[in-house]
């Protein structure tokens, strides 16, 4: 299976090179490559979880919906899947990898952890999904950054009505809900925008600028990211 | 197997790796394959076992055909064998890294075991359970049983990619031993020593069957074809027959019997610097010991105290501790240094003993990166400001000039300017863009850079034939030039003590001639060196040589400790056990309703963590648990203040929310310790279906994931003794330490995620369309209590809702 690489001359902005067709072939090095991203970015989520619960608490302590401006990070591994194998299934495996190795040594978010991970990385596969898979720029970075969000957010402030306790089978739902359930919507609007911004910055930018170091540093040579370097720099 | 004009150009290099190169080798045929460094013998191998896109990619010409197909037709018909011990390896427990082979194909698991057993019996290791984590293997046996997992799919071909390159002596000569074995060669001496003086004996009675006059292999018959890459020469040449030469632009230029190549090419093998039998050390290069004079002259320190030792170390033990999954702590000796050691100026202290007996870890402890139980054991004498021209400040140390200070307690600067480090892993002291700002990057720490110091850099890179690599990417460097690269880098800002970990390995005739030079030169303007090597033509310039045994392994309890009860489930029970709590806390309307639900949990727990039975009782499990609680009360109190400062300051809410989130997260920190990454991933592909091969993956992922700590822990070591230390008073040195490390963490991950992909690939990981499990995946009935058990807690959210 050779790679396809772009033959025809390169115009001024440079297209992204595709996987190998075809696209749902993983390759051994697709798969363990996914695994290993994501084992190391969980011990990552893990350390940042230490930071988070700790000195960010101070946040929560003022004005808690700002929380939102850190939580980027933890959708670092679905953005960076996503750019490095650029296969369907990508980033939402590499997210539950990284979340299900940050949930095995205890956070404070226990079992949950796993949950969010598929649902932030529903939303980044959602992002690289929209483009068939063939545009791995940095705005499509962003847009997965972003996207990581609202699951997670909705998954984080859902309440369920108490006027639900009539109805017959929802009845055992009502008044109950996630983390933030009881704050009132302006305070979970803001959050969502916070969230938003957090994964647009910290996971959409910071991870394509991530990935193009690493393919600089000649760790992607078996991926298209790392073909896109070397054809930058070929000489 | 044949191999037909194979040309293979990597994207991203001009040149050719692989030109046109022809081989034909014959059923049972023992090769050995040589070539300079960068000859392109590594890549020949993954070629011949069909694997070169794994990891890689390029333009491919030519075909490899074994026994008329192409390699991959059959999984596992090339075995492969690569150079770093546990690159291959994939589970937590030798018979599951055996058994890989025949699940990727498919084998029924009944037949499994037979075969695992006569793999592992064919390299030696029949004697060891079944059980035992891979982890706790040498490196030699590492190598063997990477042997052994590709003749569990017996393989017509078997490729070894330099398998004793990274062993000391004796764990090389059991490797050997194992190939030997397999195939078929009888061998009457062990020559532990090996490399040249040994050959002369070797040549005459080592070998059963002197080449040419084996018996000849029958068609059909189970010896596979060998053919082994390496580069020190001796002691392979009784276990194969036939020699192939590679140039250093990749073309085969020599091919023939084994020693009459030998005698025909000697002179090209020697100028290609392949250490040839029968040929001694070659002569250390002359090096002009102005180029890396350390900084405090020898006379500074003999005036004052006599001679006067840099680093002196008195006996010192380094004790590890394992904190296991009960919450019970496990300490042993894991190194342990038993007379003094004194670093003098112009000597060589050698650190000698197996794989295993410490080497690395006193260096370290030299270093004053680990504590030893002797806190005063390593004293360092800082050198003066006075010897340091245009030196900057060093914050934060407070230490007087020429005082004598444990290195643990230096600045990263003070550190820098005592001694320097060659680690094992070189390619982690990487902390520049380029080779040339790499080994100015510790002068630049301290302020000294000016254009005679970089003149020096460049003399010094010349000298270890790196001078035409100064503006390349250090990190594309192959693994022997990196390592020359820390040497050069350690020793550039004349730093009074250099601590190298094995600077020889990998090493050609030249290179090795270069470095051994340099570290003459380093000598005689006053270095001081203490050295961890199995390199006897090192070992005999030491001054002196201390011999590490390995120490004695813990004393395992006679009784076991107790199982709880929650360990005796499966691991897929309990992680559902731990998911049943989301929908309890959610649906929990109410803080008396939480109240009553946390009650029913807190119950629980109790129960399960109980261990009834025989074994001694362990007290930390509480604690442990309590521990993990710890950040979810830290979330419960939070979460419950946010609520009430922004939800009106009302009580009740808030309460609400605290409580939901315990009672979420209670049932994690009771049920997730326990579970096993293996038996996690047998349980969800074979009960939940999910697809096998990213499960497989996971878990491989999973085994490596305390091996990042180490990572990470040698990263940042290495950047403080180079100069680079971190001030929380400086954000951006915070920011450029984390960003350095987490960079550095992902390019080895990424690194040894493609070697894994090889070697799974090697054994038929690429086509296992339908696997068959070597454990299976019961579901006993404590499974089913402990899940309807941890349903009674959103069972009790309803009713008393």
């Amino acid at each position: 299976m050779a790679p396809q690489v772009t033959s025809e001359p390169r115009a001024a902005a440079p297209r992204s090179i595709t996987a190998t067709r075809p696209l749902l072939g993983w390759r051994t090095v697709d798969i363990l490559t996914i695994a290993f991203l994501g084992a190391a970015l969980g011990v990552a989520f893990w350390g940042w979880g230490v930071f988070y619960t700790g000195p960010l608490t101070a946040l929560k302590i003022g004005y808690a919906p700002l929380m939102g401006l850190f939580a980027g990070p933890w959708f670092l591994a679905g953005v960076v899947g996503g750019l490095v194998v650029r296969r369907p299934g990508a980033a939402l495996f590499c997210e539950v990898v990284a979340a299900l190795v940050s949930m095995l040594p205890g956070t404070e978010w226990g079992a949950t952890v796993l949950v969010s991970g598929i649902l932030q990385g529903l939303g980044a596969e959602l992002a690289f999904a929209v483009f068939g898979y063939r545009a791995f720029g940095a705005a499509v970075a962003v847009l997965a950054g972003v996207l990581s969000a609202p699951l997670e957010w909705a998954f984080e402030v859902v309440s369920f009505p108490a006027s639900w306790a009539d109805v017959p089978v929802l009845s055992v739902l009502a008044d109950g809900g996630g983390w933030y359930a009881e704050w009132v919507l302006r305070d979970k609007l803001v959050y969502l925008g916070a969230m938003t911004l957090s994964g647009a910055v910290l996971a959409g930018l910071l991870g394509w600028v991530l990935v193009r170091a690493l393919a600089r540093a000649g760790a992607l040579s078996a991926f298209p990211a790392g073909q896109e370097q070397r054809e930058i720099r070929a000489v | 197997m044949q191999v037909s004009a194979l040309t293979w150009r990597p994207f991203g290099r001009r040149e050719p790796v692989l030109r046109s190169v022809t081989l034909r080798l014959g059923p049972g045929e023992r090769v050995l394959l040589v070539g300079p460094s960068g000859s392109g013998k590594s890549t020949l191998l993954r070629a011949l076992a069909g694997l070169l896109e794994t990891a890689d990619a390029g333009d491919l010409e030519g075909e490899v055909l074994v026994d008329g197909a192409p390699p991959g037709a059959r999984p596992g018909m090339v075995g492969l064998v690569l150079q770093e011990p546990g690159a291959g390896v994939v589970a937590a427990s030798v018979g599951r890294d055996v058994a890989f082979g025949p699940e990727n194909v498919g084998m029924p698991p009944v037949a499994m075991p037979a075969v695992v057993a006569s793999a592992l019996t064919a390299v030696g290791l029949g004697d060891l359970p079944l059980d035992t984590p891979t982890s706790a293997l040498s490196g030699g046996q590492t190598q063997r049983l990477a042997l052994a997992g590709t003749l569990a799919l017996d393989p017509s071909v078997v490729l070894l990619d330099e398998p004793t390159a990274m062993l000391d002596p004796r764990s090389a000569e059991e490797v050997r031993d194992a190939v030997a074995a397999l195939t078929g060669v009888v061998r009457r001496s062990h020559r532990v020593e090996g490399w040249s003086g040994a050959l002369t004996e070797g040549s005459e009675g080592a070998a059963g069957h002197p080449s040419g006059q084996r018996p000849p292999v029958l068609a059909g018959a189970a010896t596979p074809t060998l053919v082994v890459v390496e580069h020190v020469l001796a002691p392979w040449v009784d276990l194969v027959d036939r020699l192939v030469v590679l140039s250093a632009d990749g073309r085969v230029v020599a091919d023939g019997p084994v020693r009459e190549t030998l005698e025909i090419e000697r002179h090209r093998l020697l100028d290609m610097g392949i250490w040839v039998p029968d040929e001694g050390p070659p002569r250390p290069l002359a090096v002009d010991p102005a180029l890396i004079a350390p900084r405090r002259r020898p006379r500074d320190a003999v005036g004052r105290s006599g001679p006067a030792a840099a680093l002196t170390a008195t006996p010192l033990t380094v004790e590890r501790s394992t904190r296991l999954v009960d919450g019970t702590v496990r300490t042993r000796p894991a190194a342990r240094l038993t007379s003094p050691l004194d670093a003098a100026p112009g000597t060589l202290t050698a650190l000698v003993g197996p794989s295993g007996s410490g080497k690395s870890t006193v260096l370290h402890a030299l270093a004053g990166f680990l504590d030893p139980t002797t806190a005063d054991a390593v004293r360092v004498r800082t050198p003066g400001s006075d010897t340091s021209p245009g030196s900057g400040t060093s914050p934060g140390s407070g230490t007087s000039p020429g005082a004598r200070t444990a290195p643990g307690d230096l600045a990263a600067t003070d550190l820098a300017r005592a001694m320097a480090w060659v680690p094992q892993w070189s390619s982690s002291t990487i902390v520049a863009a380029t080779v040339l700002e790499e080994v100015l990057a510790t002068s630049a720490a301290l302020g000294d850079v000016d254009p005679a110091t970089s003149e020096r850099a460049r003399s010094l890179l010349t000298t270890l034939r790196l001078g035409h690599l100064a503006r390349a990417d250090p990190r594309h460097l192959s693994g022997g030039e990196q390592r020359r690269l820390a040497v050069a880098a350690a020793l550039l800002h004349g730093p009074p003590v250099l601590l190298a970990d094995e600077p020889t390995v990998g090493q050609d005739r030249r290179t090795w001639a270069a470095v051994v030079g340099l570290v003459a030169a380093y000598r005689s303007a006053g270095g001081a060196v203490v050295a961890a090597t199995h390199d006897r033509h090192v070992v005999e310039r030491a001054t002196v040589v201390h011999r590490l045994e390995p120490p004695p392994r813990a004393v395992e309890p006679a009784l076991p400790a107790a199982v709880p009860l929650v360990a005796r489930c499966g691991p897929l029970a309990l992680l559902v056990g731990a998911l049943l709590a989301i929908p309890a806390g959610v649906i929990s309307p109410h803080w008396t309703t939480s109240l009553a639900v946390l009650a029913t949990q807190a119950v629980l727990a109790l129960v399960g963590l109980s261990a009834p039975g025989p074994g001694t009782r362990s007290r930390g499990r509480l604690r442990a648990t309590g521990l993990r609680m710890l950040p979810g009360v830290v979330a419960a109190l939070s979460v419950g203040w946010s609520t009430w400062f922004l939800a009106g300051r009302d009580l009740d809410p808030a309460l609400t929310v605290a409580l939901r989130v315990l009672v979420i997260v209670l049932p994690s920190a009771v049920l997730i310790p326990w579970i096993d990454p293996d038996r996690l991933g047998d349980h969800l592909a074979q009960r939940v279906r999910l697809p096998d091969r990213p499960v497989v993956a996971t878990a491989a992922a999973l085994q490596r994931v305390h091996s990042f700590g180490e990572v990470w822990g040698e990263l940042a070591r290495v950047r403080r003794i180079r100069g680079l230390g971190v001030s929380w008073r400086s954000p951006s040195s915070v920011a450029a330490h984390l960003g350095a490390l987490t960079m550095g963490l992902l390019v080895r991950t990424l690194h040894a995620a493609a070697e894994l992909a090889v070697a799974m690939d090697a054994r038929g990981f690429a086509t296992a369309r339908a696997r068959s499990w070597w454990m299976p995946a019961p579901w006993p009935w404590r499974d089913t209590l402990l899940v309807a058990l941890a349903t009674l807690p959103a069972l009790v959210a309803v009713v008393a809702g």
